[in-house]
């Protein structure tokens, strides 16, 4: 990266969005799309770092940690997958990059609804704090899933976790429509859809599958919860678990398997802005994208694989899944032509891009396995399934973030950040995760269920192996957003377009000034 | 097929009929998704480092459109892809549907902390003991919460649900103990239920048969006749708490007398019980209907012995009647 060392321009810095007013006041009352992504970054980084040292627990268990309670390990792995999912993969791109970036590429001031982003912030809080009020108290062992007769039976604070869940599905609810709204009416005068970039693409179309499954979630954990107030009712004791089982995948299989959309939107931008030249194919982007979105909805059954679903049901969700291979590689092959006789400059940020096209491409390979109907059937309720979603969490969505991370930081902070040390975390993290995955991979072909609920003899070594992983995973990790925080006391001033990109925000002052463009 | 390298680091030993038609398409997809794997990342690593920036390059590069033909062979590959995953294996996931004919009929229910396995001649016991070569049919209910019946090594993977009876079927192909785990833990045991397949030769098989066939090894004569009261049917009708519910209850039968509908006292000795199992509607307690099925040709003279032995035990006088008898 071009770093151009400066002292800090503070005057620029005073009228930039960071400035002043300052305050504890100013930052809580604020609407200002910017302001609410750095809050976004600080909560739903805060929720990840707790999900990393409660995910230290299921490692030690399947080291055969000294006397640990099962119900302890239920305890963790539920709100460890809680706060993976629904804290952080489905928020927290939109919630991060999202509100930084859409008004600024599409050349708007604010988003379209203002207090509905602070909204937004403020539903993802309360769910956070809700959520880690019931773990610290009364922590509920149901699994993240939430099976009908678990949840009848637990005795934890159930029906306040529900209300948790409850205003994060809001919150995302609220964050979609906010996108969608600010996408059709906030575009500077003059610009067509097809001149959006594709990251606000990707941000738009995510936007409707926030919208329907934000909705449709968080109306369902208010049923399970008077469901399980009265022990009756559509998920009472008595109920068929597999009418929540579809609810639940109905509802969460678009928005947690195709976070991969936004993602894609964002390492589309980073490789054409490193490779300096336009994407070689814009319209197969973009139609591969809403092609993505479209089968995100109707693909839910292939999470029932193994879980219940009736043969017939297994084909039909098989083979509609399996329509996602056109997309996939329409977008790989645009991306490889893209760099194809492109100027690259090798930074940070190619790094983290190459790391979200293995993670996805592993994930969406693994879904491949999963959506061949006779693999399905026997890897559906095994290891295999947890190691695929952990590729989306650890993988995808997190290198997704960090490439934004790096290739923005200089817009969203006016600072450089150093970059051989973000290098030397993303080979750290690249390596370690997928040293402590593929064991997992390995646990579940051998019948491991997915749960940690047992370990198959001669495993041991398998989980040992992919211990070794996490310890490179969380101290990669640590070094590059160790790497990124001591930038903020730094002096290092960052160039207004360091990567010579062509997209409205490049335009701005860095950071951008409290109403972005005038 | 491309899947014949060695699957042992991937899978369980081949232990059952379903395992090959799981191991090669595993193993089929193995392969051509990671040459799709390394194909797209190894290329997108050798253009990073070919196509780096290099001093005089123009700040921005001309803009490309996409090499029609080599997106077509391209997508028509992950087309190809898709529909090689979806057909691979087909045939094996309609058999695994579909039990063969003449299997034996085994009912699992998943419960409170352990599995019951029952036998087509009603033995209930907590591993799954099966012949090689005979398949064996698996009726599937938990008693609880939902849990899945998983044995790897026969590659048998089926969710139990409650309110539903699911099915699964297997034939083993090698003699050994395999683990079976439910792959959920449940609320109510806190762990996951495991215990194992023992697949027997067919000589071992109908020894262990001959053995849990013959009810009176290894246990006394009375918990033989606890044991027929259940699987006979008695308790249908006899309650052993007093209750009246057809029949009289077997609680205080033994030794104590009573009135018959014809008038007669009786005393409830082993002649007359023996009598009322053989030919209960002769001599009726008064205050009965003469409803109850004769037992004579079901029970032999040993069992009915059991039966008398287990009433005694109910009976504040069976203990020194049992002593007169004697």
């Amino acid at each position: 990266m071009e770093n151009v060392t400066q002292p800090a321009d503070n005057e620029a810095l005073r009228r930039s969005f960071l400035g002043a007013p300052d305050g504890v006041a100013e930052w809580f009352q604020t609407t200002d799309h910017k302001r609410i992504s750095l809050m976004f970054l600080g909560w739903t980084a805060g929720a990840f770092l707790l999900m990393m040292i409660m995910a230290i627990v299921p490692i030690m268990k399947t080291l055969g940690g000294p006397g640990m309670s099962t119900r302890l390990l239920l305890e963790t792995l539920t709100y460890q997958r809680f706060l993976q999912v629904i804290a952080w993969l489905v928020p927290v791109l939109p919630g991060v990059l999202g509100f930084f970036l859409l008004p600024l590429q599409l050349g708007a001031a604010n988003m379209a609804f203002p207090a509905l982003s602070r909204c937004s912030l403020r539903f993802y809080v309360l769910g956070l704090v809700l959520m880690i009020g019931t773990l610290g108290t009364f922590p509920v062992g149901t699994g993240w899933t939430l099976d009908t007769q678990l949840s009848q039976l637990d005795p934890g604070a159930f029906g306040v976790l529900m209300f948790a869940l409850f205003f994060l599905g809001l919150s995302w609810f609220l964050t979609g429509l906010n996108f969608i709204v600010t996408v059709h009416h906030g575009r500077r005068e003059g610009m067509g859809f097809f001149d959006l970039p594709m990251t606000a693409w990707g941000f738009y179309l995510y936007g409707y599958l926030l919208v329907a499954s934000g909705l449709v979630f968080a109306i369902l954990v208010l049923y399970l919860a008077a469901s399980w107030v009265t022990t009756d009712g559509m998920f009472g004791w008595l109920a068929d678990p597999m009418l929540w089982r579809t609810y639940f995948w109905f509802a969460l299989r678009p928005v947690v398997f195709f976070s991969l959309i936004p993602g894609v939107g964002i390492v589309s931008d980073v490789i054409s802005g490193l490779a300096r030249k336009p994407s070689t194919g814009y319209r197969t982007m973009v139609g591969s994208l809403i092609a993505l979105t479209g089968i995100a909805v109707i693909s839910y059954g292939a999470s029932l694989f193994g879980q219940g679903l009736s043969p017939a049901g297994g084909l039909v969700f098989s083979f509609l899944s399996l329509l996602a291979v056109v997309p996939a590689a329409l977008i790989s092959f645009t991306w490889l032509s893209t760099l194809y006789r492109g100027s690259i400059t090798c930074a940070a940020p190619a790094n983290f891009s190459l790391a979200f096209i293995l993670h996805a491409g592993l994930a969406s390979l693994l879904g491949l396995f999963l959506a061949s109907p006779v693999l399905g059937r026997y890897l559906g309720a095994t290891m295999f399934v947890s190691a695929q979603l952990d590729y989306l969490v650890w993988g995808a969505g997190t290198a997704a973030l960090l490439a934004g991370l790096h290739y923005w930081w200089p817009k969203m902070m006016g600072r450089s950040y150093n970059n051989d040390v973000a290098r030397i975390g993303a080979v750290l993290y690249i390596f370690g995760l997928n040293l402590a995955l593929i064991p997992r991979v390995l646990m579940g072909s051998k019948g491991v269920p997915q749960d940690l609920a047992g370990i198959v003899p001669g495993s041991l070594h398998l989980a040992e192996i992919s211990s070794l992983g996490w310890l490179f995973v969380y101290c990669g990790l640590a070094v590059v957003a160790g790497n990124l925080l001591v930038t903020v006391w730094g002096k290092d001033a960052a160039e207004r377009n360091p990567w010579g990109a062509t997209t409205l925000e490049w335009t701005v002052p860095s950071p951008p000034p409290d109403d972005n463009f005038s | 097929m491309i899947g014949s390298a060695n699957l042992s680091a991937w899978f369980p030993e081949w232990a059952s009929t379903h395992a090959p038609d799981v191991d090669v398409p595993f193993f089929d997809i193995y392969v051509v998704s990671a040459c799709a794997l390394v194909v797209t990342v190894g290329l997108a690593v050798v253009f990073l480092r070919t196509y780096r920036r290099q001093d005089g390059d123009p700040d921005r590069m001309p803009a490309q459109g996409n090499n029609k033909l080599l997106l077509g062979v391209w997508v028509l590959a992950a087309v190809s892809l898709g529909v090689y995953a979806f057909q691979l294996g087909l045939a094996g996931y309609v058999a695994q549907d579909v039990a063969p004919y003449g299997a034996t009929e085994i009912g699992v229910t998943a419960r409170e902390g352990r599995w019951d396995f029952t036998y087509p001649d009603g033995t209930v016991t907590d591993t799954l003991r099966v012949e090689v070569g005979q398949p064996v049919h698996l009726t599937l209910t938990t008693a609880d919460v939902a849990q899945n019946l998983s044995i790897p090594a026969m590659r048998v993977q089926q969710p139990i649900l409650p309110g539903r009876t699911t099915e699964a079927w297997f034939e083993t192909i090698a003699v050994g103990s395999f683990p079976i785990h439910s792959g959920t833990f449940s609320a109510l045991t806190q762990d996951s239920l495991a215990t194992a397949v023992i697949s027997l030769s067919t000589a071992d098989y109908d020894a262990w048969v001959a053995a849990v066939g013959d009810i009176f090894a290894g246990r006394t004569m009375a918990e033989v006749g606890e044991l027929l009261y259940n699987q006979q049917g008695c308790k249908a009708c006899h309650s052993l708490d007093g209750a009246t519910v057809v029949g009289p209850s077997f609680k205080n039968v033994y030794g104590f007398e009573f009135l018959t509908t014809s008038g007669e006292t009786i005393t409830a000795d082993d002649a007359y019980i023996k009598e009322s199992i053989l030919t209960p509607n002769v001599s009726v307690i008064d205050g009965f209907q003469p409803v109850m099925t004769p037992y004579a040709g079901k029970l032999d003279d040993r069992e009915i012995e059991a039966i008398i032995e287990f009433l005694k035990t109910l009976s504040e006088r069976g203990h020194a009647a049992g002593q007169e008898g004697k």
